[in-house]
């Protein structure tokens, strides 16, 4: 930790933890940003692109890594956790474990260790549908640009020296213990983001019975080109090009069995999702079906007609509530009354995407201060405990921009309470 | 778009939202309904087109749609529906007002289906029977306990035969009022009457859309044990007439417990008594998903018990001679079995007939099976090609 005293705490380095610590910081005060991963950029550094510009996260992320870098007044903890928090606003003592990377900040980025390394897993950047190695680089423009040492794959005591022979730079420190910080902070921002809703709850649509059958999450990896297909569309199961998609809205949002809210950005998502298809394949067929389509505000709703247009892109009215794989050809079916003809109908693809919604992560963690959550999860805050704030995905499920506009607001509500308790 | 001047009748809004339906409004037709239902036809979905025109009042659509009546009350619906709408429970509600729609003499359909109403509901057969037994029975016979002692058999038949023939009256002309209503809702002028009868017939005789269900699969079961036992138990009491009107023999059920009607009969009522618990215990452990049942769906299952257990006890206690036990059981058994003939066509064991008769229809009508149309319909979606002509259809007809 650094000699600077901190006076803001951000738990969560997605994007709007680290757009509230550079506002925070670029207005001259000091942030300390918590992140669990190895890596900042959250979720949003696993999207392909944005709705509606249909640019690439990659850019506005690079944007914000290049501020942190060159802001003295931010300090990023990767790896580590907010174990707890006690005090009050102005006066907040916080514990922060931070797990050991085994590697220092000696790593060029080389490679060697990864290459040296015998250990494949799951490749969790994307969703399990690739592999990678016990030592990696989260994903190409992961920062800190800092190679990482998975501590549950890694079988150090069988190879260990094998890795650090690779490694030219001394950079890897297998003996590296997890690490402890108490520091005070006047005021405290949750970040803390969302999940996507777990697909395998809902058993009439087929998630765990087919790979065909995949949430929107794996759709932004698959069409990212540093993703598993390097960005080609193609069927899990086969690799067959995924020429006739379905995607199904509401997937567990908008659901009392489920998630009881909008998730408010599913069905801008999913209309994203369908220009990945459609640019790469000309002759692609889509159909979205829908309970109602949700894309207020002018520039959304011009990007739901743009695709509305398109002669390609069936839009169905009515909830898909039946999934299934045919064995014989790996096709997916999907089945939905057409409320506009009143008819139940059956439509084959060739890869069926769920619109999953956003699920708060306060919900299931054990929460290190207690804070106001609501029936949905997310968290209120709350007038009589000052100096803790919600921003982005913490507060309600909503898109980037928001949750980029939300920080701003964030940010100066943190800097207030340093203020009056300064 | 055509003009289309909608009028909702509130009072059947209200019916429905009264009788097990409360929680209509909370649908925000999204279709998973219709879809999770395996009984729905493909070309004729329900439940979410009833569940708008039920939020909007529209009372009409609802004459002659035998749609309503091809509901087994599954309830996948209601457990897969987002809201908590139970879509399976509006049903209910909505064949409720269909009973009372066509069965003649309205107060007897309010007093079947009022839940106040209930000490009337049972005080007039209990006084029907008190008054046979006061004029031409006994309240306590002496010695062995033998029921005909109590309420001679002949005046049983005076009393229970027209109450029955009552039911299947009222039953018969409000189903002859429904077909009607049917056969003009939907253009349908002939068919094959009789053969779509008996496919019908057998087709509630395989019970095989009970099997189709998928939350509530047991439900194949209690109703299969409910429905067979009737079958058994009239049988029984058919045979029984048999002897004593026609033959003028003495009643067969002296005949002894070895003797197939009396093992019919006890397997009937024991069948009959396991049917119903089970159902009962169905709804009340499936609840949370499925929805607790109506008063009307929960009056047919208690009087059912009621006349199973009755049946059984007063013939336990008579063979085991405890007459100040059996009479009182027995006077017990024979005013719900009264109540069961006497509101036949008013309670929910109605579904009966307009269920047989919205299944004969559709296959009357020839809509049983997947006409080419909607193949056509399916293949365009499939195609991309957006089924124009039936969306301009719906546009006009809502």
């Amino acid at each position: 930790m650094s000699e600077q005293v901190s006076q803001i705490l951000v738990v969560g380095g997605g994007i709007s933890g680290i757009s509230t610590a550079v506002e925070a910081a670029e207005a001259g005060y000091n942030v300390t940003v918590v992140e669990q991963a190895p890596f900042l950029g959250g979720r949003v550094a696993r999207m392909n692109k944005y709705f509606p510009k249909l640019c690439p996260p990659a850019c506005g992320l690079e944007i914000n890594f290049r501020r942190i870098k060159l802001n003295s007044r931010i300090e990023y903890l990767t790896l580590a956790e907010v174990e707890n928090i006690s005090g009050s606003s102005g006066n907040f003592d916080v514990t922060v474990t931070q797990r050991p990377r085994f590697i220092n900040d000696k790593c060029v980025s080389c490679g060697a260790c990864a290459e040296a390394c015998p250990v494949e897993v799951p490749n969790d950047f994307n969703l399990g549908m690739s592999n990678r190695k016990a030592a990696y680089m989260p994903y190409e423009q992961a920062f800190p640009q800092q190679y990482v040492i998975d501590e549950h794959a890694c079988q150090k005591d069988s190879c260990g020296e094998a890795c650090k022979k690779a490694c030219k730079y001394d950079a890897i420190d297998l003996s590296m213990q997890p690490l402890s910080y108490v520091t005070k902070y006047k005021s405290i921002v949750l970040a803390t983001g969302w999940k996507p809703y777990d697909a395998s709850k809902m058993d009439n649509l087929g998630f765990t019975t087919s790979k065909n059958i995949i949430a929107n999450v794996a759709m932004e990896r698959l069409a990212s080109k540093n993703g598993p297909t390097q960005g080609k569309i193609v069927r899990p199961s086969d690799g067959k090009e995924a020429k006739r998609v379905a995607f199904v809205q509401c997937a567990g949002s908008r659901d009392e069995n489920h998630l009881a809210y909008c998730s408010a950005v599913c069905c801008l998502a999913s209309l994203k999702q369908i220009t990945y298809v459609r640019e790469q394949y000309p002759d692609a067929e889509i159909y979205m079906f829908y309970i109602d389509l949700r894309t207020s505000g002018t520039t959304y709703e011009r990007f739901l007609n743009t695709v509305k247009d398109d002669e390609k892109v069936t839009l169905i009215k009515g909830k898909v509530a039946k999934v299934h794989e045919d064995q014989s050809t790996g096709d997916i079916i999907v089945e939905a009354e057409d409320i506009m003809a009143g008819k139940k109908i059956k439509v084959p693809v060739d890869l069926c995407v769920l619109a999953t919604g956003m699920q708060s992560t306060l919900g299931d963690m054990r929460l290190p201060h207690e804070v106001k959550i609501n029936e949905n999860g997310f968290m209120v805050e709350d007038i009589n405990q000052p100096g803790i704030y919600a921003v982005g995905c913490a507060k309600d499920p909503m898109d980037v921009a928001k949750s980029v506009q939300g920080a701003t607001g964030a940010a100066l509500k943190a800097i207030q309470t340093v203020r009056r308790s300064a | 778009m055509a003009e289309q001047v909608i009028k909702p009748d509130l009072d059947f809004v209200k019916g429905v939202m009264a009788s097990g339906g409360e929680s209509l409004k909370k649908c925000y037709q999204c279709a998973t309904c219709s879809v999770v239902c395996n009984v729905t036809p493909d070309d004729h979905p329900f439940p979410r087109k009833e569940m708008v025109w039920a939020q909007w009042g529209l009372k009409e659509k609802f004459v002659g749609n035998p749609d309503v009546w091809l509901c087994h009350q599954c309830n996948d619906c209601t457990a897969y529906c987002p809201r908590g709408a139970q879509p399976g429970e509006v049903l209910g509600a909505i064949r409720k007002q269909g009973i009372k729609e066509y069965a003649a003499v309205s107060f007897l359909s309010d007093l079947v289906g009022d839940k106040s109403k209930v000490a009337l509901l049972f005080a007039i057969p209990a006084i029907l029977v008190a008054l046979v037994i006061s004029m031409a029975g006994n309240w306590a016979p002496e010695g062995d306990v033998i029921f005909s002692k109590f309420m001679p058999i002949i005046t049983i038949q005076m009393l229970f035969t027209p109450a029955l023939l009552f039911g299947v009256v009222v039953a018969f002309l409000g189903v002859k009022k429904f077909w009607t209503d049917m056969k003009q809702a939907n253009g349908v002028s002939s068919g094959d009457l009789k053969g779509s009868i008996i496919a019908a017939l057998t087709e509630i005789v395989s019970h095989k859309k009970f099997q189709t269900c998928d939350v509530s699969k047991d439900r194949y079961i209690s109703h299969g044990l409910v429905f067979f036992s009737f079958v058994a138990l009239f049988i029984t009491t058919a045979i029984g007439a048999v002897y004593i009107d026609v033959l003028h023999m003495e009643s067969p059920f002296y005949l002894g417990y070895g003797t197939p009607v009396k093992i019919l009969g006890n397997a009937g009522a024991i069948a009959i008594i396991a049917g119903v618990v089970l159902m009962m215990s169905n709804r009340l452990k499936n609840e949370a998903t499925l929805g607790k049942g109506s008063y009307f769906d929960w009056m047919l299952l208690s009087l059912i018990l009621t006349i199973g257990l009755s049946g059984l006890l007063a013939e336990l206690t008579r063979v085991a001679g405890i007459g100040t036990m059996a009479y009182p059981i027995y006077f017990i058994h024979l005013v719900s079995v009264l109540a069961l003939f006497l509101y036949l066509p008013y309670s929910k064991l109605a579904h009966m007939f307009y269920r047989t008769a919205a299944i004969s229809f559709i296959k009357y009508s020839g809509r049983d099976s997947q006409s080419p149309e909607v193949a056509a319909a399916v293949s365009a979606v499939a195609t991309g090609e957006p089924a124009e002509e039936e969306q301009t259809k719906t546009e006009q007809s809502s």
